[in-house]
This record gives C-alpha cells, sequence and structure tokens, in this order.
C-alpha cells in the first residue's frame, strides 16, 4: 500500500512535516526551561516534563511515522504493545511497596529517603 | 529472486509487506527499551544516594535533541521527495540524515570521553570528592631485588610471561637477572623462552603443576604501574597478572587528584562541617570556612525564596533536590577559594587568588589534592561502575547511540546503493525509505524520552 503519489498532496504533508519539526524544537526548550523552574515537589518536574515529553512522541508517532492514517493490523499491533509497556512500568513504580507493611501506596512512589 | 509484496499491498493486510515486518519490530523495541526505562525507574526509586541531577551536559544533550529533531524532519520530506519523483532533492535530505546522525554521534564520543576522564574519590565518612587525575594515577613499588615467576607446566589457553605482564612497569632499563643457580639471564623472548622450557621440564620430572622460578636482579629495581596491572599489592609485596610476585617496598600509591567539586549529602548532618576532605593534608581550613558560608547563604536564600510569612517555608528544604546539592556541595575552581564577600555564584576574580607555589596544576581548574589510600573507600572515573545512575545512564545513551549507527548505516545504504532503484522502481525505492524512516523516527522516540530523564530531571 502506498500513499497517493499526487504531488500537490505531498507537498502539503511537506509543510505539515516542518510545522511539526518546528513545534518539536519549542517543545524541546519549553523542556529545558521547565527543568531549571524548581515545582513543590521534584515527581511534580517529573511528571510534568513527562507529558511534554508524551505530547512530543504523540506528535513524531502520529504525524511523522503516519499513525494518522494507518492500517487497522498497525493498531492491533500496537494496542498490545501499549497494553504491555503500562504493566511493565505500572510493575516496577508498584514493586518499591511491600504491601505488608505499607498501608499506602505512595511510599512506593517517593524515592528512599535521604540522608538528612 | 522477486520478494513479493514490496510495491504493492497485500489483500489481506492491506499494507506492503516491509510495513508490517517494521512495525512488528519497532513494537518488539518498545519493549526493549521499555524494559531498560524500567530499569531506571526501579534504580531510581531505589537509590540509597542522592540521585544525580544536572551532572551531564545538558547543553550536549539538547543540541543532540536539535540534531534527531532535524533528522527525523529530513528522513520523513526525503520519503515524500521520493514520492514526488524529486531525485535529487531525496538524495540530499538522505545525506542531511546520516550527517545529523554523525554529529549525534560525535556529541556522544566527547560527553563520553569527558566523563570516562572525570574521576570521584569515595572516602571513609562519606565524603566524595571529584575531578581529574592530570597525570593519571600510578602506584610506585621499590626495592625490589627478586622476581618470583610463577610458570605453568600445562600450557593455558592465556599465555602471560614476565615479558608483557612485568618488564614494562620498571622505571629505567630492566637489569640482568641470576637464576637461582648463578646462571646469569637477560630476561628478553629468547632468554625467557629457555627459562621456561627448563623450568616446565623440571615440573614435569618433579609431577608439580606449577614451579616457581626465582630470578635476582643486579640492581635493584622500581616499578610503576596501574592499579589494574598487578593482582594485589601491599606494603611490602605485589603479585603482577601472570603471577609474578615480589617483595620490596611501596612507595607511593597516593592519588593526585585536581578536585573541582566536594559532595558531602552523604555524610550524617552533623559530620559535614568536619568532613575528611577538610583535613588538614587536603581541602584545609579555609575550604571549610568556605563551605560553612556558602551553606549557610544558600540556607538563607532558600527560606527567603520560600518563605512563609511566618517564619517557615512553603518547601521542605530536605526534599529539594536542588538546594541540597547546592548547600552540602562545592564548586572548586581554583586551589584557594573565592574572596569572602563573593557571593553565591560568583567566582572571586582571578586576582583574588592566591597565586603562590600551589598555582600551576591545582589552578587550571580545581584544587589539588593528594588522598591517601587508606582514606579512600571507592575510587572510579565516571562509568558504568561508579553507581546505578551511570550505569543505567550508559546503557540507555549506549544501546540506543547503537541503534542511531545502526539507522544511519541502513539509510546511508539507501543513499548510496540503490540510486538506480530510485530511478527505476520509485515505489519500491519510496517504501525502502519510508520503512526506514519509521526506525529513525523510533529511534528519535527513545531519545525523546530519554533527554529529559537523564539529562534534566
Amino acid at each position: 500500500m502506498s500513499d497517493s503519489a499526487d504531488p500537490a498532496e505531498l507537498q502539503k504533508h511537506v509543510k505539515k512535516y516542518l510545522l511539526i519539526g518546528t513545534l518539536l524544537l519549542v517543545g524541546t526548550i519549553i523542556t529545558v526551561a521547565l527543568a531549571f523552574v524548581e515545582l513543590p515537589t521534584h515527581s511534580l518536574n517529573i511528571i510534568v516534563g513527562m507529558i511534554v515529553a508524551t505530547i512530543k512522541a504523540s506528535l513524531v508517532a502520529l504525524i511523522f511515522m503516519h499513525l494518522n492514517h494507518e492500517r487497522p493490523l498497525i493498531y492491533k499491533v500496537l494496542a498490545f504493545t501499549t497494553v504491555f509497556v503500562i504493566v511493565l512500568f505500572v510493575l516496577f513504580i508498584f514493586a518499591n511497596a511491600d504491601p505488608l507493611v505499607d498501608h499506602n501506596f505512595e511510599k512506593a512512589l517517593e524515592p528512599a529517603a535521604q540522608v538528612e | 529472486m522477486d520478494i513479493p509484496y514490496t510495491v504493492h499491498a497485500r489483500p489481506d493486510t492491506g499494507l506492503y509487506n516491509a510495513k508490517v515486518g517494521i512495525w512488528l519490530f519497532l513494537a518488539s523495541e518498545v519493549m526493549l527499551f521499555g524494559g531498560l526505562f524500567s530499569s531506571y525507574i526501579f534504580l531510581r526509586l531505589g537509590a540509597d544516594y542522592p540521585w544525580p541531577i544536572h551532572e551531564l551536559r545538558w547543553d550536549l544533550g539538547f543540541i543532540n535533541t536539535v540534531v534527531l529533531i532535524a533528522s527525523s524532519v529530513t528522513v520523513v520530506w526525503a520519503w515524500a521527495a521520493a514520492k514526488m519523483r524529486q531525485f535529487g532533492r531525496c538524495q540530499l535530505l538522505l545525506a542531511i540524515t546520516v550527517a545529523c546522525a554523525g554529529v549525534f554521534m560525535v556529541n556522544k564520543f566527547l560527553e563520553y570521553k569527558a566523563k570516562f576522564e572525570h574521576y570521584s574519590v569515595t572516602l571513609t565518612d562519606g565524603s566524595i570528592l571529584s575531578g581529574h587525575l592530570e597525570h593519571g594515577y600510578h602506584i610506585t613499588f621499590g626495592e625490589v631485588k627478586e622476581l618470583n615467576l610463577n610458570i605453568a607446566s600445562q600450557k593455558t589457553a592465556v599465555t602471560a610471561d614476565p615479558l608483557d605482564y612485568v618488564l614494562p612497569f620498571v622505571e629505567g632499563t630492566v637489569p640482568a637477572f641470576k637464576t637461582a643457580e648463578g646462571k646469569d639471564i637477560i630476561l628478553d623472548a629468547a632468554g625467557f623462552a629457555e627459562l621456561h622450557a627448563e623450568a616446565i621440564a623440571k615440573a614435569k620430572a618433579e609431577k608439580r603443576d606449577s614451579i616457581t622460578v626465582k630470578l635476582t636482579a643486579a640492581a635493584p629495581i622500581k616499578f610503576v604501574f596501574g592499579k589494574t596491572d598487578v593482582f594485589t599489592y601491599t606494603a611490602d609485596s605485589a603479585v603482577f597478572r601472570d603471577g609474578t610476585s615480589v617483595t620490596g617496598k611501596l612507595i607511593d600509591d597516593k592519588i593526585t587528584l585536581t578536585a573541582d567539586a566536594l559532595d558531602l549529602r552523604s555524610v550524617p548532618a552533623a559530620n559535614r562541617e568536619n568532613s575528611l576532605a577538610f583535613d588538614a593534608r587536603y581541602l584545609g581550613e579555609e575550604w571549610k570556612k568556605y563551605y560553612i558560608q556558602n551553606r549557610d547563604k544558600e540556607i538563607q536564600a532558600f527560606n527567603e525564596k520560600y518563605s512563609d510569612g511566618k517564619g517557615g517555608t512553603t518547601r521542605d528544604p530536605a526534599k529539594s533536590a536542588t538546594f541540597q546539592k547546592h548547600a552540602f556541595g562545592l564548586h572548586i575552581e581554583h586551589q584557594h577559594p573565592p574572596a569572602a564577600d563573593a557571593k553565591p555564584g560568583e567566582h572571586g576574580g582571578a586576582e583574588t587568588d592566591a597565586h603562590g607555589a600551589d598555582a600551576g596544576h591545582g589552578d587550571s581548574h580545581g584544587a589539588k589534592v593528594v588522598i591517601e589510600t587508606k582514606d579512600v573507600t571507592f575510587f572510579s572515573n565516571y562509568t558504568p561502575k561508579l553507581n546505578t545512575y551511570y550505569a543505567i545512564y550508559f546503557t540507555l545513551t549506549g544501546l540506543h547511540g547503537l541503534h542511531v549507527i545502526a539507522g544511519a548505516l541502513v539509510l546511508l545504504y539507501f543513499l548510496v546503493f540503490n540510486g538506480k532503484m530510485m530511478r527505476e522502481d520509485t515505489e519500491h525505492f519510496a517504501n525502502r525509505v519510508e520503512v526506514g524512516g519509521l526506525f529513525w523516527h523510533f529511534v528519535d522516540l527513545v531519545w525523546i524520552f530519554l533527554f529529559p530523564l537523564l539529562y534534566l530531571l
């Protein structure tokens, strides 16, 4: 399967790629700037950073990788991938909690206590 | 051989085969990097030391991010150009993509090299001095009068003999030797071969696995070796990596570090002022005073910035990694600390530093500190073995770097060897570029997450 070879269509696509590229650069500058702003907790910094990264990644995936108009087969494959990756990360994050001892799982999300 | 469905879609999938293949492959790559990102999460949450923040060259990382984003644009543009039969433009864009990969790897090389040349010394009380070894690290061991060669009677898979494993560390010329029987011997290839043959014959005759051959030197030998050039050493003996043991006197094994930073976060709070690093032999009283002054300034600045108007703070200083790093550590730029009235962040002008006897090595970019090994619990350069942060940093960026090289090589192949296909079977060529581009975008995706996680957050 190949996309239409219509030059006018493709030229519009190229314009879109350049626009998205610029947005990605802006996103990167925002990421760097935010990293030097101290939010109330460092975990918040990480969450915000990851949200910005996810937005950038979505732009690359949807537009550069043509996922915005792909076939159902590809979507099905990626659905499996998404589920497995999320389960993987969740497992590792909560592996830090000991449910017999930690009554609230927030303990799992805090880095080990600093020597103070 | 005619590979089917390289251009036309397969009726059941609705796609050309390579596209299905690459997406399946990318799904597996997601799990590969997902596993490593999970390790990062695990190691960070479980770290029993302050997780390094802003220890990497984020400026180089930023340039690399920009370069990869640009290359992602050019590779998908190259695909569009091929589809539009703009052959020259397509080739130019592919070339720019590969060039961007080259820039990325050069930056990576610079980063890694800087890390490998940077050292961290953990003292017995938990203080960490880091800096550079301007003259490397060597151990001097002298007054050696005899070599005790250890020769195995069986041939081993790896041959290690004194010619490669002992003699290179002799300072000056290698003296002549006398065997236990009084025979003169020059320890060169021929001399050693003869010695070796005799020893093996003797070992076989006496039915022993190995034999020790003692050689007496005509003049006392002084050795200069690195830490990994010997198996072990003590104050009066050393064993080289071929099994040769010597007795003598350890002259010097001190670490001469040009320190550029001190980290006291792993020292219990009450003991930080009296850190071993401030000992008279090391940084001394002047740096201790500067540390106290700087720490108090940081505490005051923090209290002012986050004041809640009622004498407390809106933010817990124990949870502020930046505050902890600035208050309980030091940047060391010269042999002596800046003038007392310099504000934090300002470094007293060069004219305020005493350019006295210590000017020279110490002043170049740090303070020269000569550390005795008895005060050291751990000493390493910034490599995966330093701590779990660097272990995961090098693993993630190293594997990612290999992916960059692989992707660039594939795109380079399309550029250099598929010119004919580009003009005569353009759809096929465009599909190749699309599939190579998909891999390239995935590599960019991984970096989009790697950069903030490792460099910024």
